[in-house]
C-alpha cells in the first residue's frame, strides 16, 4: 500500500478519490501538494496514495488515536473565560508536511549563512561598530532600537557567541522560492511542538513514515545540551547547567518543563537563583550550587532587576554582573533582539554582504522603512494592500493587514505611523505557500510557514525541518498560536 | 594646579533588618582630559568584597552584595583629584558652527546623546517653555547654550526636595522650581531639541569661602555637558549660572540621571529605609599626602539630604530600589 516516492513521473489528481480531495482548488499561490496543472508533486504521491487506501473510519480511528497522544502528553493550552473544560490540545493538522532533500540543502545553507552575518551584528555593534561607522546600518536605528542594550557594550561574550538558539521563520512564494520572514533571537519558543509532532506522527503513519525515508530531528534536546555545554566558561569543565524559566504563567512553561526533562538539567525561576561576590548559586535542598551556564527563556528586562527593569521579581538580581564577569554564561546573550528587529530586518540582506561578502541565499521579503518620507508615504497612500507590523512586536500582534482590514483600522494604523513611524514597517501582502490539510476526513489546502531551530554552539547546526505552522482558519495568513494558528509535522525526506 | 580631597558619606538605615542587599555606586571619580583622580577608596559596613567594572560610558562603578541580614549599610568614598584648569572658552563661535556641528554628528558618535532619554522627553511644556526662552538654532551653538545656561538659572528657582527623584521634568517646568536634577534634565532636552548633543554629569562642586553658589554645599551636584565644535564637551551649570571648570568635579557621565544615580540597589525585605548623604570636599593648592586618612567624625551633624523610601509592595518579601535625589 506505501510505495516509496518516486521522481519520474506524477500520478493524475483523478487517482485520488473525491471524497479526499473534494473541490481542493489549485490558486495563484504555491501548493505544497499540486503543481500549478494540477498534478501531485512526485514526493507527495505516496502520502496521497497512502490516504486514498485508507478508509474513511480507519482516518478518522487515527486522528482521534494522534488526539489522546497529544493529550497524555500534556501538550495542552489554557482556554480562559469557560467554565468546563478549560485544557485544551494545541490545534494540529494530521498530514505531515514534506520538504525534499534538495530544498532542504538551499535553506540550510542560507539560515547559516544568515545566522551567522547575524551574530557578526551584534558581535560588531556592541564593540567597534564597525557597520554604523561604514554607514551600512543608521546609527539612529540602533540607538532608538527598544531592544538594544548599551550595558552590553565592550563585553565580552563567550566565544563570541550571542544567539546560540534561533527560530526563522521562512514562507514560501508562489515561484516556490523560500524567503525569511522574520528571525527570533531572543527567546524562540515552538521547539517542544516540533519534537511532539514528530513522536505522535512516527505513530500515526508508522508504515508510511518508513516507506518515506525521514532525516530524523529527535536528537534536538542533545545538540541543544551540546550547545550549552560549548559555551560554559573556561574552567568549568563538568558545568550545571539551568533553564530559567518566567514560571508556571508564562505560555511556553510546558516547553520550558519538556526541555529541561529532555535534557536532564534543572529548571529554574529567578526566584531559584541567588548571586554572592559575582558567582550565581541556585538554592537547592543541599544548600547552594553553583550555576554555570544558563538557558534563558526570560526576556531581557526581566531577567536582574538591578541592570535592567527594577520592578520586575521575574529575575535574579545581580545576574549581569555575574555575567559581566565570566562566572556565568547565559545564553541567548542579552540584547540580541537587537538584529530582530523588524526595522533592523531589512539590512539584513547587507549584513550578509558587509561580513560575509557573499549573495544572500535565502532572500528578505520586501520592507519599507517608515522613517523614510517617500517609503511612509507610498505605505500610507496603500495601506489597503500592504502588511503593517510595530517593530518590536512579536507574535502577531500589532499588525494591520491591509486587504483583510476595515477602513477605521487603516485609519488607527496611519495615525501610529505618523506619530511613531520608527516603530512600524510595512511589506506586501504575500501570497505564501499552502498545504493539503485534513478536515473531516477531506483534504484542504490552508497557509503554511516554517520556523526551522537552529543552534550555533561550536558550529551552527540545524535539526532537518522545524515547525510548520498552519493558518487553521481557512483564507487566514496569521499562523501564529497566539492567533488561532495550529501546527503540522514538517518531514525533510532523505 | 587645585587638588581636591572628598569625603562622601551614605548611610541607610531600615526600619526592619533586611535580609540581603546589593549595590551599584558610582562615586569613582572620573580620569579625563581636565581631571585625574590620584586615589580612591571604599569603604562598606557590614563588611563585604567590593567589585568594580567600567560601565559604557567610561564610568567606574563598584558593586557589592551583603548576603546577611542587617539594619543599616554604611559606605564611604574617599578620594584625591588633580584639577586641571581648563583653557578660557572663546566669547562666541562663528554663525558657521551650525554646519560644523552637524558635520562632527554626522561623522561621530554622538547618537545616544541626540535622543530622548527616560528624563529628557520633549514633552509639550518642554516645548513651550523653549519658546518662551526663545531656544532655536540662532547665533552659535556655544552662544545659544551659554544663554540658556543662564535663562534657565533665571526661570528656576532652585528649592530642595520639592521634586522627587523620579520626577518628570515637567513637574519642574510647571512649578518653575526643583533642585540641579531637575535643571540639568531641561537644559539637556532643550539642547538635544536644537540638534546638540548633551549629557548629564553627576559628580561634586567644591565652595570656597568667596563662593556663593544656590547649589546645596556638601551634597552630590549635577550640571550638563554640550558638544560644541572646535571644543568638545563644554561644562554647563544651570543650578548656579556657571560654566563648569575647575571647582567641578566628575565623577559619572551619562544620558540623563538614570545612567549614574551615586547610589543603585535592591533589598529583600519588609522595610522601608532611611537615607542619609554628606559630603565634604577640602582644596589644596598642593598635593596634599596621599595615605592621609581623615577621622570620620562620630556626629556628622550636616545631613544634606533625606529622602523617604516609596511605599514597600504588597508582597512579604518586597524588593525596594535605593535611589537618591541629586541637588
Amino acid at each position: 500500500m506505501n510505495s516509496p516516492p518516486t521522481n519520474d513521473f506524477a500520478i493524475r489528481t483523478t487517482e485520488i478519490p473525491d471524497r479526499i480531495l473534494g473541490d481542493y482548488p489549485v490558486g495563484k499561490v504555491y501548493d505544497e501538494m499540486r503543481a500549478p496543472d494540477g498534478t501531485l508533486r512526485p514526493h507527495y504521491q505516496a502520502l496521497a496514495t497512502t490516504l486514498a487506501a485508507l478508509p474513511q473510519e480507519e482516518l478518522q480511528r487515527r486522528k482521534q488515536s494522534a488526539d489522546f497522544s497529544f493529550l497524555t502528553q500534556g501538550i495542552t493550552f489554557t482556554v480562559y473565560g469557560r467554565d468546563e473544560g478549560t485544557e485544551r490540545i494545541f490545534p494540529y493538522d494530521l498530514l505531515p508536511r514534506l520538504i525534499t532533500a534538495a530544498e532542504w540543502r538551499t535553506i540550510e545553507r542560507g539560515l547559516t549563512q544568515r545566522i551567522l552575518a547575524l551574530n557578526h551584528f551584534l558581535r560588531d555593534v556592541y564593540s567597534d561598530a564597525r557597520i554604523l561607522a561604514d554607514k551600512v546600518v543608521p546609527r539612529q536605528l540602533v540607538y532608538s532600537c527598544r531592544h538594544y542594550r548599551r550595558q552590553m557594550c565592550g563585553l565580552e561574550v563567550p566565544r563570541s557567541v550571542y544567539i546560540a538558539v534561533v527560530g526563522s521563520d521562512l514562507l514560501r512564494l508562489p515561484s516556490g522560492e523560500f524567503v525569511v520572514l522574520e528571525d527570533n533571537l531572543r527567546v524562540p519558543s515552538g521547539v517542544s511542538y516540533m519534537l511532539t509532532n514528530r513522536r505522535v506522527m512516527k505513530r500515526t503513519f508508522p508504515r508510511l513514515f518508513q516507506s518515506y525515508g525521514v532525516q530524523p530531528i529527535e536528537h534536538y534536546p542533545q545538540l541543544l545540551l551540546a550547545t550549552l555545554r560549548s559555551l560554559a566558561p573556561e574552567g568549568r569543565p563538568e558545568p550545571n547547567i539551568v533553564l530559567l524559566t518566567p514560571g508556571v504563567f508564562n505560555s511556553a512553561y510546558f516547553e520550558h518543563t519538556y526541555l529541561a526533562r529532555q535534557m536532564g538539567i534543572d529548571l529554574v525561576e529567578g526566584r531559584d537563583l541567588v548571586t554572592h561576590d559575582n558567582i550565581v548559586y541556585m538554592r537547592t535542598t543541599g544548600g547552594l550550587k553553583r550555576v554555570d551556564v544558563i538557558y534563558r527563556r526570560v526576556d531581557d528586562d526581566f531577567s536582574d532587576p538591578l541592570a535592567f527593569r527594577s520592578d520586575s521579581s521575574l529575575g535574579c538580581a545581580g545576574l549581569f554582573n555575574a555575567y559581566r564577569a565570566g562566572n556565568v554564561t547565559v545564553t541567548n546573550a542579552f540584547g540580541t533582539g537587537l538584529a530582530d528587529d523588524k526595522g533592523m530586518y531589512a539590512y539584513v540582506p547587507r549584513m550578509i554582504r558587509y561580513y560575509l561578502g557573499e549573495d544572500p541565499i535565502l532572500n528578505n521579503v520586501e520592507t519599507y522603512l517608515l522613517t523614510e518620507d517617500v517609503q511612509r508615504k507610498h505605505v500610507l497612500a496603500n495601506l489597503d494592500k500592504l502588511v503593517v507590523k510595530a517593530v518590536g512586536e512579536s507574535g502577531g500582534y500589532g499588525m494591520l493587514i491591509g486587504p483583510h482590514s476595515s477602513a477605521a483600522q487603516r485609519e488607527e494604523f496611519a495615525r501610529a505611523i505618523e506619530a511613531n513611524p520608527r516603530n512600524y514597517i510595512a511589506q506586501p501582502t504575500l501570497d505564501f505557500s499552502c498545504a493539503p490539510c485534513l478536515f473531516d476526513g477531506r483534504l484542504e489546502p490552508r497557509h503554511v510557514d516554517l520556523r526551522p531551530y537552529i543552534l550555533f554552539g561550536d558550529k551552527v547546526q540545524i535539526v532537518p525541518g522545524g515547525l510548520t505552522r498552519v493558518a487553521l482558519e481557512k483564507g487566514s495568513l496569521v499562523v501564529n498560536s497566539s492567533q488561532g494558528g495550529g501546527s503540522k509535522d514538517t518531514w525533510v525526506l532523505e | 594646579m587645585n587638588f581636591y580631597s572628598i569625603r562622601h558619606l551614605t548611610r541607610f538605615r531600615y526600619t526592619r533588618p533586611v535580609s540581603e542587599s546589593i549595590m551599584e555606586v558610582r562615586m569613582h571619580p572620573r580620569t579625563d582630559a581636565a581631571q585625574h583622580c590620584l586615589s580612591f577608596s571604599l569603604a562598606v559596613s557590614p563588611r563585604c568584597r567590593v567589585f568594580s567594572y567600567r560601565d559604557q560610558y567610561g564610568n567606574d562603578v563598584q558593586h557589592f552584595d551583603i548576603p546577611g541580614e542587617h539594619a543599616q549599610l554604611v559606605i564611604l568614598a574617599e578620594s584625591l583629584i588633580e584639577q586641571h584648569p581648563a583653557e578660557p572658552l572663546p566669547s562666541a563661535l562663528p554663525s558657521s558652527a551650525w554646519d560644523d556641528l552637524a558635520e562632527l554628528i554626522e561623522g561621530g558618535d554622538y547618537g545616544e546623546m541626540l535622543l530622548p532619554s527616560q528624563f529628557t522627553h520633549p514633552s509639550g511644556a518642554l516645548k513651550q517653555l523653549a519658546a518662551e526662552l526663545r531656544i532655536s538654532r540662532r547665533d552659535d551653538p556655544l552662544t545659544l547654550a551659554r544663554e540658556l545656561n543662564h535663562a534657565l538659572y533665571q526661570y528656576f528657582e532652585y528649592v530642595p526636595r520639592s521634586t522627587r527623584v523620579d520626577s518628570p521634568i515637567d513637574e519642574a517646568i510647571l512649578s518653575r522650581k526643583g533642585v540641579c536634577q531637575d535643571f540639568a534634565h531641561t537644559m539637556i532636552a532643550l539642547l538635544r531639541l536644537q540638534g546638540i548633543p548633551a549629557r548629564y554629569v553627576s559628580g561634586y562642586l567644591y565652595r570656597g569661602s568667596g563662593d556663593h553658589d544656590r547649589s546645596t554645599p556638601d551634597a552630590t551636584h549635577a550640571w550638563v555637558e554640550a558638544q560644541l565644535p572646535g571644543l568638545d564637551w563644554v561644562g554647563f551649570d544651570p543650578t548656579n549660572d556657571l560654566l563648569a571648570g575647575a571647582r567641578h568635579i566628575r565623577t559619572a557621565i551619562g544620558r540623563d540621571y538614570s545612567d549614574v544615580p551615586p547610589t543603585h540597589g535592591i533589598f529583600r525585605g519588609n522595610a522601608e529605609s532611611e537615607l542619609y548623604v554628606a559630603v565634604q570636599v577640602e582644596a589644596s593648592s598642593s598635593a596634599p599626602v596621599l595615605d592621609r586618612r581623615q577621622h570620620v567624625p562620630d556626629d556628622w551633624t550636616v545631613l544634606v539630604e533625606r529622602a523617604r523610601e516609596a511605599p514597600p509592595r504588597p508582597t512579604p518579601l518586597a524588593s525596594a530600589q535605593i535611589v537618591q535625589q541629586q541637588q
